[in-house]
């Protein structure tokens, strides 16, 4: 939870000045400092891009009366801009809960002690 | 074993990463495409922009760009190089793809940025030696001082905007194809300009009339494509005296037959490119002021082919529309002259037919002796591919290209050579500088002095109460019918064989009807002693236009906003009539004759609510068709078909000319029987595409008017805009093509203008302001134009460039 708090916040001041990939550096480095369960890492970090991403395109749909993201559901032959908003929160998603998903799945630590309960 | 996990799942993201940066086939890298901060999203335009100050070191003082409530551009400069520095940055800011993709284009390299599929397109550019001609013109701009600083300037500005561009400020299509815009380079408006000509006087039928002359004989060329039209109402009117003495031309005694049935098809023009324009003198208006009109016709886009702007500057204050990638305004008007264009169709493009000596192509015989021949490897690069290189050899006629045939495989391979007057040097420039500053007739005459090509009927107006014509542009000096068909490039009399002097150019000032007009018809009547063309517009728009302006008088604005506008089909007034007397109702059945009604009540004009125009233009097809095909059929040579308005004059002289027989069968068809059989097909034809009447019968969308964007990206056009209009109508609006700018220009003291463009001042698709122009467009409305003499106090938005 607290994961996905900072992680909107990081990637929203990141994502102003670094090109977009940047996200999944700050995705790994907050999976390894979190120290989470894989599912678990993997779910905060896709919930923080799908709202962050999917929140700005559609705070930018609404201002734009969806003319912009009109044209490129058309030209990807789908026919709603707000499928747009769901597509760009998705893809983020994918790309934040991968990246804080790798980014636990490196922490020794957690990966250690999970295996000693075992 | 426990660096699998992690290791496995690390490679698996830097593969996600990676495809969703990576761009697959014509699908954009989605990752940075969906990116909220930098992709798609950051063209979405939500605000007004601010009013602002740029430092860019460029301009010598400061310059101020003032834009109105529709985002149009008014620029304030204190010099030359300040004034064209400020166009070329603003152009870039609204329309930098648009310059880029037709520089690209135009200089055969689109397949730098998009990758194979265009290799074929830019060969072609390429082989008819667009960069070669491009080059030649740039050589002669750089002579003249004046032209080069405006050039200079212009690019300056552009590149002023283009540097201070990340990709998050991209235009949308840059990010859908994944480039960044170049450096923008003067010679770059030269390759624009040859763009023009190869869209307006790019085409000829040579081989097409070669052809049509091995296989129908002399007396059907005659009869088509010779005999001109009895309503042809030239653009010169018959009253005017030529008073010089022609230059004579030395003529072959006999017509050269090429060697095989040739295909350059891929050079035929469309119809679609025509205008119309006109000027009516004071003694016709009410203010007592010439009016002038102009709307260009060309094939619709998204972003529009044109740019409104204002330039202000010390000697010079106009406004107009430009193009994207040439300063200065093309079509437009300032405190004292108007002027406006319709496409010329001369012929000035011409094949020849090549002897080489031998395999290597080193030698080609003319007047009698073997001649060398030069080389030019195009390097063409290709976007993900090795990049190609493509020979191409040059006679002093132009580049030679292999030529292939249907009919006679053997006596391939054949080679054509192109004389093209796109090859010439050129500084167009000039003109156009030259009439944005004119202040009355002699100016606009010298200014035109200069103009090379797409040759243009120049209108022109001014508050001093003129009115002219000038159908100008160079012109080979021709025997009558030269480069009609394919000519002997063994023999110097088919060669170009000088030029038709400037002031011989047929024009007309102040003509006694009190008005002057062109639609791309017949430049002058048959006594202008030199030979320009066989192949002119059809009469009917210019025959239409000519009628309502001799009819007019106390002319205002809205007359002529209403003759633009206007659809009436002179082709239909001319044919229709006599197709329902030919017509055998007793073969129809109950609902075709219920279509038969609706054709015999209509008034002739091609309105888009209307059944009747869809009715007519498929009847008239079918019967073409019925009564050519048969016959086209006869040989695998490409032909060239009739005029329409001479087969109207045929049928109607000649109820039982031999082609209307179907030679297909027994008996022989008559006219009668042709013309029946076409409407039952038509009726069939129509029912089975659109279903029982319906709204889809209605011409305005029977006509399909798509406006696609202009790299025809799905979703980025106005499709299907329900409008009226016809190609034979003075409203040319049909299947996307049209009326590209609508102008009209009150000349008086106080001038005032008029316009509408069927797009946007934003070249941004994700913009209100990228279509914000086409409904008015579309219903016919204009928009009063902000002319203004001093800087406004009155502004949506403004830039101070420092």
């Amino acid at each position: 939870m607290l994961l996905t708090l900072i992680y909107i916040i990081a990637a929203y001041l990141v994502n102003l000045f670094l090109p977009w990939w940047s996200v999944a550096i700050l995705g790994l480095i907050l999976g390894f400092t979190f120290k989470l369960k894989p599912l678990a890492s993997f779910g905060w970090g896709f919930l923080a891009l799908l709202i962050l991403w999917s929140g700005q395109a559609l705070f930018i749909n609404i201002g734009n009366d969806g003319i912009m993201a009109g044209r490129i559901a058309e030209m990807l032959g789908v026919q709603s801009p707000l499928l747009m908003v769901l597509l760009t929160g998705v893809i983020g998603g994918v790309v934040g809960g991968l990246s804080t998903l790798c980014g636990s799945l490196w922490n020794f630590k957690r990966s250690r002690s999970t295996m000693k309960r075992k | 074993m426990q660096f699998l996990k992690p290791s496995v799942s690390l490679l698996l993201l830097v593969a996600v990463v990676f495809s969703l940066n990576t761009k697959f086939g014509s699908v954009p890298p989605l990752g940075k495409f969906f990116d909220p901060d930098a992709g798609f999203w950051a063209n979405a335009e939500i605000d007004v922009p601010e009013s602002r100050e740029v430092e860019l070191n460029g301009t010598k003082q400061s310059t101020s760009v003032f834009y109105d409530e529709r985002r149009v551009p008014h620029i304030f400069a204190e010099s030359d190089y300040d004034l064209y520095y400020a166009q070329g940055y603003v152009t870039a800011q609204d329309r930098l793809f648009q310059m880029e993709l037709q520089t690209y284009d135009a200089a055969g390299r689109l397949s730098e940025i998009v990758g194979k599929q265009t290799l074929g397109r830019d060969k072609g550019t390429r082989r008819r030696g667009m960069p070669y001609g491009a080059e030649k013109a740039f050589k002669e701009m750089e002579k003249d001082p004046e032209v080069l600083n405006v050039l200079t300037a212009y690019a300056d500005g552009a590149n002023a905007y283009i540097s201070s561009l990340s990709h998050k400020d991209y235009p949308v299509e840059y990010k859908i194809l994944d480039i960044s815009p170049e450096e923008w380079t003067p010679i770059k408006t030269a390759h624009l300009l040859k763009n023009m000509t190869r869209m307006l006087a790019g085409g000829n039928s040579d081989d097409r009339t070669s052809n049509t002359l091995e296989y129908f004989g002399a007396d059907f060329i005659e009869k088509f494509f010779s005999t001109k039209p009895a309503l042809n109402d030239p653009i010169i009117p018959e009253s005017k005296k030529w008073d010089f003495k022609p230059i004579p031309v030395q003529k072959p005694d006999s017509l050269f037959v090429p060697a095989s049935a040739v295909e350059l098809g891929e050079y035929e023009l469309p119809e679609g490119v025509g205008s119309n324009n006109w000027a009516v003198s004071g003694e016709k208006t009410k203010s007592g002021f010439p009016i002038l009109a102009n709307d260009p016709h060309l094939s619709l886009s998204l972003p529009s082919i044109w740019y409104e702007v204002q330039l202000h500057a010390p000697g010079v204050n106009t406004y107009g529309v430009s193009l994207q990638g040439v300063p200065g305004v093309i079509i437009g008007f300032n405190e004292n002259v108007a002027w406006g264009v319709t496409n010329v169709a001369a012929d000035v493009m011409d094949w020849y037919e090549i002897k080489f000596r031998d395999e290597s192509q080193k030698e080609y015989w003319h007047d009698g002796q073997w001649k060398p021949t030069t080389m030019r490897i195009e390097e063409i690069q290709v976007r993900g591919e090795e990049t190609v290189l493509d020979t191409v050899i040059y006679t002093h006629h132009g580049p030679v290209t292999e030529s292939k045939s249907r009919i006679n495989p053997e006596r391939e391979p054949a080679y054509h050579a192109l004389r093209w007057i796109a090859h010439e040097p050129s500084v167009e420039l000039k003109t156009f500088y030259g009439l944005n500053r004119a202040k009355n007739y002699d100016d606009y005459v010298s200014a035109l002095s200069y103009y090379v090509a797409p040759a243009q009927n120049f209108v022109f107006g001014s508050n001093e109460g003129d009115i002219a014509i000038w159908v100008n542009g160079k012109f080979p000096n021709k025997w009558k019918n030269q480069g009609r068909t394919v000519s002997d490039g063994t023999d110097p009399l088919y060669d170009w064989q000088g030029w038709i002097p400037h002031d011989h150019n047929p024009h007309v000032k102040n003509p006694e009807r009190g008005f002057v007009s062109s639609a791309n018809q017949e430049s002058a009547a048959p006594d202008y002693p030199y030979y320009i063309d066989d192949d002119f517009a059809p009469f009917e728009r210019g025959r239409r236009i000519n009628d309502r302006l001799r009819a007019m008088d106390d002319i205002i604005t809205k007359d002529m906003q209403s003759l633009q506008m206007d659809t009436y089909s002179y082709h239909a007034a001319t044919i229709l009539p006599q197709m329902l007397e030919w017509i055998q109702e007793d073969s129809l059945n109950e609902s075709e004759l219920e279509k038969l009604k609706l054709v015999e009540e209509w008034d002739f004009y091609n309105d888009a609510e209307k059944v009747a125009p869809s009715i007519f233009r498929t009847w008239w097809r079918n019967l073409e068709d019925a009564i050519f095909d048969d016959e086209y059929a006869t040989t695998k040579a490409i032909l060239r078909f009739p005029p329409r308005d001479r087969i109207t004059e045929v049928l109607k002289s000649e109820p039982d000319y031999e082609f209307i027989d179907d030679i297909n069968t027994e008996q022989v068809e008559t006219l009668n029987e042709r013309v029946t059989y076409a409407f039952k097909k038509t009726i069939s034809a129509i029912e089975n595409a659109l279903g029982e009447e319906n709204e889809k019968w209605k011409w305005g969308y029977f006509v399909n008017n798509d406006i696609d964007h202009l790299a025809a990206i799905p979703g980025f056009g106005a499709q299907n805009v329900f409008a009226g209009g016809g190609s034979e109508s003075v409203n040319a609006t049909r299947g996307g093509n049209g009326p590209s700018w609508r102008m009209v220009v009150e000349l008086g003291p106080e001038v005032k203008g008029y316009g509408v463009y069927p797009g946007g001042a934003s070249g941004n698709p994700g913009s209100p302001n990228y279509d914000s122009l086409l409904e008015t467009w579309r219903t016919g409305g204009l928009f009063e134009l902000n002319f203004m003499k001093e800087k406004p106090s009155n502004y949506l938005y403004k830039i101070d460039i420092k």
